[in-house]
């Protein structure tokens, strides 16, 4: 195959951008400023085909729908199908959370997309003591398969597809069961069933740790058994999302958040072939989360290299030979991180460059995050104001007009090899510690994340990355213009239902169900089998995360 | 980080001490400061960004993870800490921020400051100083002003 450009004409423009540089551009005052891209990547004055001549255009970029999906998974990409519109939603009551779904639905996201409040995100029931301050606060609160009943009460699950976002196994293991066998007790066969679950054993171990925590081989374990479970029984619903977005808001640098999601990818596909499934068979259903962050660019750049690097994985260690197990399909959250308490308003903006990053990068779906979310939960007006971000940039900006329309550029394809190249590295150290569990076990993931977080701080702290509103062009006695969201009572409302089901339910078909879920971590077996039929007796989330724990143990993690 | 972690719910079971005794201050005690998480808010980030810098800026920390006010209270007293910093953006601050410092002055510890830092809505803010919360750290505040604060006349 030959090369993008022939030698003579490089060496050309390599001979005039040396003279250009020299006797053109001047830097002002002649002294050069250090350009670089959020994570160190350095950068040049002005890139040309000389940067990109030892690519070789049908191996490294190809075409969309095609190998090496560089340039996009799908054929059409935007102009068959626009991403999703997937706002992210819960608080409080299950009972409320319902009506802002419904409320998002008929003003056009084409998805749900529910996130859980702390409790039920570490397995804990909204009444347990350490849960009593933070029952419905970051998302709803779900104790029973009843919450899930309600939650979902009046919207057609079997029409649109639902993202859960269960953060840890130890949470997903149960509500994704709930939420399942409520399917069920609609009448609505499991195979009818799309949508995503988060289950990420890095979001229980390292993000988002909480008292008592499962050993990470378990955590890991459960991760797993959910993805089984799905491959077998709900093949629509993709049954892990890696939650790059996260260890990204927790700190790590672009390489690192790909680096340790495709890590994380590795070791599940290594445990489901150990166990005897196909690696056809579930890879096309392992989706990606990911952030768009401050630094244009490198995002962009970022997505792209992200699917170069999943399909020689796939291919090369894992022998996959469907197309859909190649393809990395990724939702994009905005950066939370990147949003300032300060003059929140800014955010809107802030928050549309990020989204635009993400189209440009190929997202499959995106969720704006709302301009007061450094304050508080999103308000209405905040949500639908983001909604709206959203569809301008679909409807108005025409920048779905053409399939990835930053290919070819000298800056975004070098950039792409060079988050490539940092990436492959990161995932060769993990390789050499022996994969992302050990990583996780030695504390290695916690130390690199918490260094990047420092120097991020840093970075702010000397001015060296300006954030407008905080560091530069502050504004003394702001007023601030927006009106804050207060959660609804929650914790009184779950604990009259709880109280409500523990009286009324079957006491020996809740030890009978606990029962199995114990004799289930004794044998070893797919937790998830067990635990779908067991949430059908009432039983509450709390009590089967005790079962696990009773088994399995808790682990303190590591210093950061 | 010359500090320690507690993370069990309840009584510490276990401390490690990882102290490179890289800054010794020897005229005057180190400020000794724990900081926690609150309840089971997610974020750790700003509390472990926050922990570092006052280790570098030579005080001892002692790093709770989550933890509940009775906690968080039992440990600074064990630990004879100087000042409490707090952290959460999960919203559960009105409830358990003023539980520490309820604790606190029942225990006759209550010259030990309380600071708060994370996600706190502005209107609340005066409501946590009237319940004796002696400073809130909003996003964007640079880490200096609350080492500043820290290593005043306590």
């Amino acid at each position: 195959m030959s090369k993008l450009f022939n030698d003579n004409a490089i060496e050309e423009i390599d001979r005039e951008k040396s003279r250009w540089k020299k006797q053109v551009y001047q830097p002002a005052e002649g002294v050069e400023k250090v350009f670089e891209t959020l994570s160190g990547i350095p950068v040049e004055p002005l890139y040309t085909p000389a940067h990109t001549a030892e690519m070789n255009y049908l191996n490294d970029l190809g075409f969309p729908g095609q190998e090496p999906y560089v340039r996009g998974v799908h054929p059409t990409m935007y102009r068959g199908r626009t991403w999703t519109l997937r706002q992210l939603a819960g608080f409080g009551p299950p009972e409320e959370t319902n009506k802002r779904y419904k409320f998002l639905l008929k003003e056009g996201a084409t998805g749900i997309n529910g996130v859980f409040d702390y409790p039920t995100l570490r397995g804990f029931d909204s009444t347990d003591p350490f849960a009593r301050a933070d029952a419905g606060r970051g998302g709803v609160a779900i104790d029973t398969i009843e919450d899930m009943r309600i939650l979902f009460d009046g919207i057609p699950i079997d029409k649109i597809s639902t993202s859960l976002v269960t953060c840890q196994p130890i949470c997903n293991i149960t509500v994704q069961s709930m939420y399942f066998a409520n399917a069920q007790m609609r009448n609505i066969p499991l195979n009818k069933l799309t949508g995503t679950s988060q289950n990420d054993f890095l979001m229980e171990t390292v993000i988002t740790v909480a008292p008592e925590l499962l050993p990470p081989k378990f955590s890991f374990k459960l991760s797993c058994d959910a993805i089984e479970y799905c491959t077998k029984h709900v093949p629509r619903w993709n049954p892990i999302s890696f939650a790059g977005y996260n260890y990204r808001e927790s700190g790590c640098s672009a390489a690192q958040e790909v680096a340790f999601v495709i890590a994380n990818a590795t070791a599940c596909s290594e445990e489901l072939i150990r166990r005897e499934l196909s690696i056809d068979s579930f890879a096309p259903r392992l989706s990606f989360f990911l952030s768009a962050h401050s630094d244009f660019f490198e995002e962009i750049a970022k997505y792209r290299a992200a699917r170069r690097i999943w399909v020689r994985i796939m291919k090369e260690r894992f022998g996959a030979k469907s197309p859909r197990s190649l393809k990395l399909r990724f939702h994009v959250q905005t950066a939370g991180v990147a949003l300032t308490a300060q003059q929140p308003l800014n955010n809107i903006s802030r928050a549309a460059y990020h989204a635009l990053s993400a189209v440009l990068g190929g997202a499959q779906s995106v969720h704006i995050d709302g301009y007061d979310e450094a304050l508080c939960t999103p308000t209405d007006l905040s949500s639908l104001t983001a909604l709206r971000t959203n569809q301008i940039l679909q409807l108005e900006t025409r920048v779905t007009n053409t399939i990835d329309p930053l290919g070819g550029s000298y800056f975004v394809e070098t950039l792409t090899n060079k988050v490539e190249e940092k990436t492959l590295r990161l995932l060769d150290e993990i390789e050499g510690m022996g994969g992302i569990v050990k990583a996780v076990e030695s504390g290695w993931i916690h130390k690199e994340i918490s260094n990047s977080a420092y120097e991020y701080q840093q970075a702010i702290e000397s001015g060296k990355m300006p954030i407008v509103g905080v560091n530069c062009y502050e504004m003394e006695d702001e007023e601030l213009p927006v009106d804050l969201f207060e959660v609804p009572e929650t914790l009184q409302i779950q604990e009259q239902k709880l109280k409500k089901i523990k009286n009324e339910r079957d006491g020996a078909q809740v030890r009978d169900a606990l029962g199995a879920v114990a004799r289930c971590c004794e044998k070893d077996g797919n937790l998830m089998e067990v635990i779908v039929e067991s949430v059908k007796a009432q039983v509450t989330q709390g009590e089967i995360s005790h079962a696990l724990k009773d088994s399995y143990g808790t682990w303190d993690p590591p210093l950061f | 980080m010359p500090s320690r972690i507690l993370t069990a719910r309840g009584i510490p079971r276990f401390f490690r001490s990882i102290g490179d005794g890289r800054e010794k201050v020897l005229m005057k005690k180190k400020i000794r400061v724990v900081v926690a998480r609150l309840g089971m808010d997610a974020h750790w980030r700003g509390s472990i960004v926050v922990a570092r810098a006052l280790r570098d800026a030579g005080m001892e920390v002692i790093y709770l993870g989550n933890q509940l006010p009775e906690t968080i209270v039992a440990t600074a007293i064990q630990e004879d800490a100087d000042i409490v910093g707090l952290s959460t953006l999960s919203g559960n601050h009105m409830v358990l921020a003023p539980e520490v410092v309820r604790i606190l002055r029942e225990k006759g510890m209550g010259e030990v400051n309380v600071i708060l830092g994370g996600a706190i809505p502005p209107d609340d803010v005066p409501k946590l100083k009237e319940l004796g919360i002696a400073e809130i750290f909003g996003p964007g505040t640079p880490i200096k002003k609350i080492i500043e604060f820290v290593s005043g006349p306590i």
